[in-house]
This record gives C-alpha cells, sequence and structure tokens, in this order.
C-alpha cells in the first residue's frame, strides 16, 4: 500500500510515553487539552488545537473526538463529533473526488490535490466510524448500525466504481475495511438478524478492497451466522448472481461454500490457519452426512462414516500403528466396529478390542463396555468363519460371555440387547432369545423394524406360526406403508410354511403393488432410514414367488416369477439355484446339475447349491460318494445349522454303512428341524 | 397416493388411534376456538382473547384482565417466567400426556388457530413435550394428548413444505460461485456433479403416531423449532439442552476426554447449579425420575435436529452464559453417548460442537478486530 503522511504503524514501537498530536508537521502534547476537556470545555480545548496545529475547524473537532474516544471517554467523544455536519461534509466530497476519478489519466496534476480529498474523506467517514464504536460501546447499538451503514453509504457515494486498488490512502482503507466489519456484527448485536444477513452479503458481494484477513473474518462471521442463527437468510439477491455461477439456496448450502472458501485460501497460503474453520466446516457436513466431502478436502477423516470402509480401516491401521497412536480409544473401538461387520476381518477386530479395553482407563473407564461388547460381536463374527468345531464352539461361548459382560456395563444400551437375542437364536437357544427380543422391543418402545422381526422369526423357529403372524401384524401397523416391505416378505413366508398358499400369494400380491406405487410416487430423495431399496424388494416378490409355484409344482408360473426375478438381479446365484431347482423339479436332472455348477460359479460360498449337489452326486453311483461327502462337509462348515446338510451328510453315512455316524447325522438334523426359523437369522443384520 | 396412505393411516395402532381420535372429535364438538387455517387476520386478537381465556382456567398465573394490558399478550404468554414454570410443572405431572388432559388439549387447540403468535407459543413448550413424551414410551404411560401436539406439528410442518425434502447440494470449488472465482473456465454449472445431500426427507402424512416413525415425526416437529428458534426464550433453550442430556442417558461429566477438560471446569459451577435446579423441578413435580432414566434411542433423524438446535444455543449470536453452560452439559452428554454408540457422524458433529464452543470462550479467540490501534501519538 502507498505509504501516506500519517503516522506510520512502525512508530508504534517506540511510542511517547504521554500522549501527542500531530498534525501539519506540527507536535503537540495534549496533557493540556484533555485538562480543558475534563473541565468539559470542547470549544476551549478546540481552539487550542486549532491555533497549536494551524487546523480548521472540522480538522479540530476530529482530532478531539479521536482523542476522547481513545481515553475511553465515549460519551464526550460522541458529544464531540456531535458538533461537526458530517452530512454536509460528506457532500462537498463527492463530486471532487468523483471527477479525480475521470481524470485520473493527468496523474502528476491529480495526484497532490487527491491525496488531499482522500485526506478529507478519511477524515469525515473516521469521525462517523468512531462515532459509531462510541454508540455501540454506550449500548445503543441500533444507532451505532445506522452510523456505521453511513460510512459504507458515503463511501459508495464518493467512489462510485468501487474502492481503486492501489491509489487509496492507507487510513482511509482502514476505516472502510473496519466499518464494513463492524456493520454486521452491530446490527447482530442489536438482534436486528435479517439486517445482520443483508448487511453480511453487501461486505462480501460488493467491491471494498478488503484484506484477504478482514474479508476472511468475515466470511467466516457469516458462516457461523448462516449455521447458527437460526434466521433464514433466502437467497442472496439477482443482482449478485452472475451467469453459470453456484448461487446457494439456502442456510447451510452458503455457510458450507464460505467454510470451504475459506479451507482452500488457507491452503493457498493466503490466510493464517483458523482450527475452528475446520471445526464449522465438520460439523456442518456431518449435518449433511457428506463426510466424504470433508475426506476429499482433508485426505484425513474419522472413518467409518463416509461409506468406503475399507479405506477407513486402511487409515485407522496407519493411525494405530505403534509408531503412531497405538492406544488411541476411540480409533480402536472404530477399526473393531469396522472388523465386526465382516467375518474375514473378524480376527483382526478382536485385536483391536482387546486393545480398547486395555485402554479403557481412568476418565476412559466409561468406554470399557463399549470395548467388550465390540469384542463379543468380533467372536460371534469369526466363529462363523472358524476352520474346526471346537474353535466355533469356543469362540461362540466366548463372545455370549463377552456380551453378556458387556450388558452389566451398558444396562441401558438396547442394542446389546438385540445383539444378544440374534446370538442366542443363531446358536438355537430360542427360548433365552425370545426374552431378549422382547426385551429389546420393549426398551425401544417398537422404534425398530429389526426388533419385531427377530422375534417373529425366533417364534417361527419355535413352529409358533399364528403368534408370529400375530408380531409382524403388530409391527406393520407399526410402520409406514412404504416400509413394510420387509415385514410383508416374513408374512408371505409365513403363511408358505402353514401350507396357505392362496393367502402366501395374496401377500405377494400386495407386496408388489406397494414396491410398484412406491416406484411410481417417489424420486430418489425419499426416507431410506429404515426401508429397503425398491428393487430388491421387487426382486424379493418375484422370487418368493417362484419359491411357493415350486412347492404347489406350478411350473408354468414358477417359470414367468423366476423370469422377472432374473430380470432385476442379473447374476444371481439364488436365482440360479432356483432355476436348477425347478428343472430338477422337472426331472431335468442333468440342466439342474449345471444350473446348481454356475451358481457355486458365481457364489462358491452359497450353501443350498453345495447340499443339492452333494445330495444328487449321493444318488449318482458309490464313486460319488467321497466327492458328495467333501461337498456336504463343506457346506456344514459355513452353515454348520442346516438341518439339509446333514440330512444328506446322513444318507451317505447310511450307504456306506458306517450306520452311526448315519444315526448321529440324522439325529443333528431333527434337532435342527424343530428350531429352523422361516429364514436365516442374519438376514436382520 | 397421498390421499389414499393418509385415510388408511387412521386404522391402526388401537390405543393410540382410538384415545387420537376421541381426542380430535372432542375438540371439535367443545370448542370455539377450531377455527379453519383460512381465517381472516382480523379474528387474530378474538384468537389470542380465546385461548387467553382458556388458558386462564387451567394456569392460575394466567389472567384474563392481561387482555386489557398494553403490551401483546402472545408476546407476554411467550416470555413471563412464571407462566412459563407453571406450565412446566403442569406437564411435568405424571399423566400430563394423556388425551383428556386440559393443558394438552389447549396447546393443540392453540396450535391449529394458525395465529403465528400463539403457535410460538406453543413451539416454547416443545422441548419439554418432545422429552417428556420420548422419554416417557418405555414407561408405557397414555400419552395420546403430546401425541396429538406432535402430530400437528409435523403435519404443519409438512403442509408448509408441500410435503419436499430438503437437500443441500455440496458446492465444487472447480466451479465459480458468488464469493469467489475460478481459473477455469466457466462450464454449465448444471452439469456440475454435485454432491447431494438429503438434510431431512420428504415428509408422508401421519394421522397416529406409529412405533417406527415416532423418531421422525418428534425430529420434524423439532426442525420446526429451529426454524423459529431465534424468537424462542432462552428458557426454552435451556429446557431443551437439560432434555438432550437426559435423553443420551450419558453423564457427560464423569466421563471426559480430557480435550475438553478445561471448560469443563470453567462450567463445572454453573453445571452444578443447574443440575440442583433441574431436581427440584423433578421434586416438585411428583418425583417423576426422569433424570437418567430417560435414555432413549438416538437415530440420525432426530439426532440432527437435535444436533442443530444444539449448535444455535452454543453458538448463535445470543450469548446467553446459562445457556451456553447448558448447551455445552448437553453437547458433553451427546458426545459421550455417541462414542457409546461408536458413531461416527455423531461424534464428528459432537466433538466439533464442543470444540468450537472451548474455542470460543478462548480470549485470544475473541480479538475485536474493529477497535481503532490504541497509540499515543494521535495523527490527522
Amino acid at each position: 500500500m502507498v505509504g501516506s503522511q500519517s503516522a506510520d504503524s512502525s512508530e508504534h514501537e517506540d511510542q511517547p510515553s504521554s500522549r501527542e498530536v500531530w498534525a501539519n508537521g506540527i507536535c503537540m502534547k495534549t496533557s493540556e487539552v484533555e485538562a480543558k476537556l475534563d473541565e468539559g470545555n470542547i470549544q476551549e480545548a478546540e481552539s487550542s488545537l486549532r491555533e497549536g496545529l494551524s487546523l480548521n475547524f472540522e480538522e479540530a473537532r476530529a482530532l478531539l473526538g479521536r482523542l476522547e474516544y481513545q481515553r475511553g471517554n465515549v460519551e464526550a467523544a460522541l458529544h464531540v463529533f456531535d458538533g461537526i455536519d458530517l452530512q454536509a461534509a460528506i457532500q462537498r466530497l463527492q463530486p471532487s473526488l468523483s471527477e479525480k476519478q475521470q481524470s485520473r489519466k493527468g496523474r502528476s496534476r491529480g495526484d497532490s490535490q487527491h491525496a488531499v480529498s482522500q485526506h478529507a474523506a478519511s477524515l469525515v467517514l473516521e469521525a462517523i466510524y468512531l462515532k459509531a464504536k462510541s454508540l455501540q460501546k454506550l449500548g445503543r447499538l441500533n444507532d451505532a448500525a445506522h452510523e456505521c451503514k453511513r460510512v459504507l453509504d458515503a463511501v459508495e457515494k464518493i467512489f462510485h466504481q468501487g474502492i481503486p486498488d492501489v491509489q487509496v490512502d492507507n487510513r482511509l482503507q482502514d476505516t472502510v475495511s473496519q466499518a464494513v466489519e463492524l456493520l454486521p456484527e452491530l446490527w447482530k448485536q442489536a438482534g436486528c438478524y435479517h439486517e445482520a444477513m443483508s448487511a453480511y452479503r453487501r461486505a462480501l458481494l460488493s467491491q471494498w478492497n478488503l484484506n484477504d484477513d478482514s474479508c476472511s473474518r468475515i466470511q467466516k462471521g457469516f458462516a457461523v451466522f448462516l449455521l447458527h442463527s437460526g434466521v433464514e437468510a433466502g437467497p442472496p439477491s439477482l443482482a449478485a448472481q452472475v451467469d453459470g455461477s453456484y448461487v446457494p439456496k439456502h442456510n447451510l448450502e452458503e455457510a458450507i461454500l464460505l467454510l470451504m472458501i475459506l479451507v482452500r485460501k488457507f491452503n493457498l497460503g493466503k490466510i493464517a490457519w483458523d482450527p475452528s474453520v475446520l471445526e464449522h466446516l465438520t460439523f456442518a457436513l456431518s449435518l449433511c452426512g457428506q463426510t466424504s466431502v470433508l475426506a476429499k478436502e482433508l485426505e484425513q477423516i474419522m472413518p467409518g462414516c463416509s461409506g468406503r470402509k475399507k479405506a477407513a480401516l486402511n487409515l485407522l491401521r496407519k493411525s494405530l500403528h505403534k509408531h503412531e497412536q497405538p492406544d488411541d480409544l476411540i480409533a480402536l473401538l472404530l477399526a473393531a466396529k469396522i472388523c465386526s461387520e465382516d467375518s474375514h476381518l473378524a480376527a483382526e477386530g478382536m485385536g483391536y478390542a482387546q486393545r480398547a479395553m486395555s485402554n479403557a482407563q481412568g476418565r476412559n473407564e466409561h468406554l470399557k463396555g463399549v470395548a467388550i461388547r465390540m469384542l463379543g460381536l468380533c467372536s460371534g463374527k469369526q466363529a462363523k468363519v472358524s476352520p474346526s468345531d471346537f474353535e466355533r464352539s469356543r469362540l461362540q461361548s466366548e463372545a455370549l460371555k463377552s456380551l453378556d459382560a458387556a450388558i452389566t456395563f451398558e444396562k441401558k444400551n438396547p442394542d446389546l440387547l438385540f445383539e444378544l437375542g440374534v446370538l442366542y437364536a443363531e446358536q438355537r437357544n430360542l427360548n433365552t432369545a425370545l426374552r431378549y427380543a422382547k426385551q429389546f422391543i420393549d426398551a425401544t418402545g417398537g422404534s425398530l423394524l429389526k426388533g419385531w422381526r427377530l422375534l417373529a422369526l425366533i417364534l417361527s423357529a419355535q413352529h409358533r406360526f399364528s403368534e408370529a403372524e400375530v408380531v409382524i401384524g403388530a409391527a406393520l401397523d407399526e410402520t409406514a406403508k412404504w416400509e413394510q416391505g420387509p415385514l410383508l416378505r416374513l408374512k408371505a413366508k409365513l403363511k408358505t410354511s402353514q401350507s396357505l398358499p392362496m393367502e402366501a400369494i395374496e401377500t405377494y400380491r400386495y407386496f408388489l403393488a406397494l414396491v410398484q406405487a412406491q416406484r411410481k410416487s417417489f424420486g430418489s430423495l425419499r426416507s431410506v432410514s429404515q426401508a429397503e431399496d425398491d428393487r430388491v424388494n421387487e426382486y424379493e416378490v418375484w422370487h418368493g414367488l417362484a419359491d411357493l409355484y415350486y412347492r404347489l409344482s406350478h411350473w408354468k408360473d414358477m417359470e414367468v416369477c423366476l423370469g422377472k426375478a432374473r430380470e432385476l438381479k442379473q447374476y444371481s446365484a439364488e436365482v440360479i439355484h432356483t432355476e436348477g431347482v425347478m428343472l430338477q423339479g422337472r426331472g431335468q436332472v442333468d440342466e439342474a446339475m449345471s444350473a446348481y455348477i454356475n451358481a457355486l460359479l458365481v457364489d462358491p460360498s452359497f450353501v443350498p447349491c453345495k447340499i443339492l449337489i452333494g445330495a444328487m452326486l449321493s444318488k449318482r453311483d458309490s464313486n460319488a460318494l467321497p466327492a458328495a461327502r467333501s461337498i456336504l462337509s463343506d457346506a456344514l462348515r459355513i452353515e454348520p445349522t442346516n438341518r439339509m446338510a446333514w440330512h444328506y451328510l446322513g444318507i451317505i453315512h447310511r450307504v456306506d454303512g458306517r450306520i452311526a455316524d448315519a444315526v448321529d447325522c440324522f439325529q443333528a438334523s431333527c434337532m435342527l428341524e424343530e428350531s429352523d426359523p422361516i429364514e436365516n437369522f442374519s438376514s436382520i443384520l | 397416493m397421498s390421499e389414499d396412505s393418509s385415510s388408511s393411516e387412521e386404522t391402526n395402532t388401537p390405543t393410540t388411534s382410538i384415545s387420537q381420535d376421541t381426542f380430535v372429535t372432542e375438540t371439535t364438538t367443545t370448542s370455539a376456538f377450531n377455527i379453519p387455517p383460512e381465517a381472516p387476520p382480523s379474528s387474530s386478537s378474538s384468537n389470542v382473547h380465546l385461548a387467553i381465556q382458556s388458558l386462564s382456567s387451567i394456569v392460575t398465573t394466567v389472567s384474563p384482565s392481561l387482555l386489557s394490558q398494553d403490551q401483546d399478550p402472545a408476546f407476554f404468554l411467550l416470555h413471563n417466567p412464571d407462566i412459563s414454570s407453571q406450565v412446566s410443572s403442569l406437564l411435568h405431572l405424571p399423566d400430563s400426556g394423556a388425551g383428556d388432559n386440559n393443558l394438552c388439549r389447549w396447546f393443540y387447540d392453540t396450535f391449529q388457530s394458525s395465529e403465528p403468535n400463539l403457535q410460538l407459543v406453543v413451539l416454547r413448550f416443545l422441548p419439554i413435550i418432545a422429552g417428556l413424551y420420548l422419554s416417557r414410551i418405555v414407561l408405557k404411560k397414555p400419552l395420546a394428548g403430546f401425541e396429538a401436539i406432535l402430530l400437528a406439528l409435523y403435519a404443519h410442518e409438512t403442509t408448509s413444505r408441500a410435503g419436499q425434502a430438503i437437500t443441500v447440494s455440496v458446492p465444487d470449488l472447480s466451479y465459480p460461485s458468488i464469493y469467489h472465482e475460478s481459473k477455469e473456465p466457466p462450464k454449465d454449472i448444471n452439469s456440475a456433479e454435485l454432491n447431494l445431500a438429503v438434510i431431512s426427507p420428504s415428509l408422508e402424512p401421519h394421522g397416529t403416531v406409529r412405533s417406527t416413525r415416532r423418531a421422525r415425526i418428534v425430529g420434524v416437529a423439532l426442525e420446526l423449532y429451529y426454524s423459529k428458534i431465534y424468537l424462542m426464550p432462552v428458557g426454552s433453550k435451556i429446557d431443551f439442552c437439560k432434555f438432550c442430556k437426559v435423553w443420551s442417558g450419558q453423564d457427560g461429566d464423569i466421563c471426559q476426554d480430557g480435550e475438553f477438560e478445561d471448560d469443563q471446569e470453567n462450567l463445572e459451577l454453573q453445571d452444578d447449579q443447574e443440575n440442583l435446579e433441574f431436581q427440584d423441578d423433578q421434586e416438585n413435580v411428583g418425583k417423576e425420575s426422569v433424570h437418567m432414566e430417560g435414555r432413549i434411542g438416538l437415530p440420525w433423524e432426530l439426532l440432527q435436529p437435535v444436533l442443530r438446535i444444539l449448535g444455535h444455543c452454543l453458538l448463535g449470536p445470543n450469548k446467553d452464559k446459562k445457556l451456553i453452560a447448558a448447551a455445552s452439559a448437553a453437547c458433553r452428554s451427546l458426545y459421550s453417548r455417541s462414542l457409546h454408540d461408536i458413531n461416527p457422524q455423531a461424534i464428528l458433529a459432537t466433538r466439533s460442537l464442543l470444540r468450537l464452543s472451548k474455542m470460543a470462550l478462548d480470549p485470544n479467540n475473541n480479538v475485536d478486530h474493529t477497535e481503532i490501534p490504541v497509540s499515543n501519538v494521535i495523527s490527522l
């Protein structure tokens, strides 16, 4: 910036011990003037300044005002400023300066005059500004805001084309910047929130030639105000909108835009780092669930919410490395949680959970229960992929033990009740599971669909179908139409297992009508809280119907339904499997076999196909028996509670003459049949 | 489709819908206040008149003489501390949420009068109504009265939004905006791939509160509250903060992260006082053990509006010390709860709020940049 005749900031360092005033190259101690002011004699103070520094009336008054302001006598300062006719001063400034603007090219001639005029403008504007500040300090906020607004109006009148970049007087620019920043503050303090909004917009959308720091402060102030004032700003005026540029629709968008601009300015090194900007942005983006944007911006993120859990887990692994922060409890818990959702990561998760347990000490002791719960969930998941029976039962009992221990820490946490219910149900301890399912529904006031579904499944496993239907009925009553899909599916399956095919078909028909109506009436923005995807829902209708028609041996209908299901979900092991079942039912054994094998190629761990292949092989000839036995054992490794697998394994043992083994298998199959739910328990998770 | 669904909504949940129905029919037969929404503005003073008369039969601190005052009576109802403390005590009574409760009916009728100033009075008590309602669900108390009020608020918001979702498209800074320029040639902004986020999904009409939609209905009522929050008295916001603590089921004070220790110490004293007052409240109104017993499920549809309201209380333009103390206590509890739930989104949001409120207390962050530099050399 161009230096001016006024005091430079460098002079502040070696300040004189007592106040002095400078003007026209003359210096004067203020003690004498201050004494007069203290006596309330403004006129005399003024005249001694005018004489001592050869000033005109306005200059002397402005100087006096500033002196009083700096001495903290705001009331007196106000009195002094009231003595100046500022309106007249502004009007005097207008034509002269705008002329200068036009003849800017004749520099050598205009420069000195220009400087003088700017100097005069600066004097007047500063006086008004200090008046506003004085009023602010006296708590007269509305008046203060009006004075401050006068400064800005005056600047707009004086400088038609905005403030020129290079030629502006340092002090004038300071006053303007401060006034721009002060105005929204004043409106805010006065409780005039709508005025504050427009003052912020005026500050940011007009040309004030603000430096990066003050512009950023205003942007941040505005963003915070937009986020938290609770007052809707409405869209910016049309005048501010440039073609092709992004215009925010409401407060949250505008705030996010401003905060992102601030982060970028920091990245470019234009402003100093302000941690609160990042916190505000984090808050705003978390509200929208857009943490992935945040992650992109910073390449660091609280893992687990961006939906890209793999990436999150990798980051966590790094941050938990022994050279980083291996004991960070929150990171450990988050990592354990991500691992608990995937059986292939469960073993790793158990490690994190154990580390979290040992770190949950002191002020973090309250999180011990959470760590134990994670250990339980990971053990339960790990049990599903464990290679040996021994290992599996060890892990299962460990999982139960952990969850039971966790509930003593987290008595009030209904999630634990649900997890215990599922775990017991999977182990076919149905009475205990039932108790937990009921407790869960009570504790959540029936507000979560999964509770109702678990209860119905457990009842169905106990072959208490009519009670299960009552539960589904109650759940349907508590559910809005669009979210009834999973319940209707269960209801249809319940009807099917009670051999009520007509009622099952009726349920499916209603389900289908619902899904199709839903697709028509909603765009992509409907509620997805507890509902599932439409396509998944419709697929389930057709697949369920195909299964039903199979039981009735209605091959034509079955084929139609399968065709529909295939349209919605290509390359699904489940569909290919059902196709095989249909072919086998029609007697096309070889085609059925190749369908089963295809299904296994799509999903190598698809248990029903393994069982059917095993069953078919066992019927073929004795040479195929070892192959049949191995594929059935494989099925049982994946799903140890599958009664059909035990059944066919028993048949193979019988054919091979191992009667005792066969008895064991048939017994297992029988016991499991008595506790078989209509849908796998893990379908709820 | 929507017509269809709303009519079928009526036929569900025997317990709630029946009491709900009787509730509504009672009001239509007995009340002269059930003025249709399109009532002309001239009836506004008579609306206020009737509302105050009927309230004076329930709340002793309200007298009809209030109407003869110069002050706007609706404003008086909103801000008078005696009235709010008495209404609040009445609401805290064990059976206050029942369908035949006079106060609930007054709230319902008053909100339906479509008088904006009176609706604010109803919203002022929403924190207590929603707070007690959600905490009492597991206690299996009669709640049809509370539900009727909440459904009225939900219906109001549904109508005023025409059921539309509220979305945010997160800007892409490589395209210019009103606040910044971009070096790249401006392309069509419409073709830009913006991250579209749904802040509040579209709204379907609901005639009854179904348990699986309960959180959403209360959440939408809180969205309505948030949209008027700058008109709410501080007392109402403090009520809200207290219930956040109850809902979280966590005592934020015993479980400090270390990070938030300092502000904790600053606020501890006030906080304890708050707690004492709150417990006093409880004792005054029949010793209902809501405190620490009212833990509820906090799905995002409920937590999100809660966090926006807390953000306002902590960082809004009106800096009230008591409110900030109550809000940071609430925030600490919710932060602790989100750790227990291992809910990353909630951890991020609550932690940011706590950090920001701590920064706001730091004097280094409160430099007034609009102050002129003080120097002993004053020049012209």
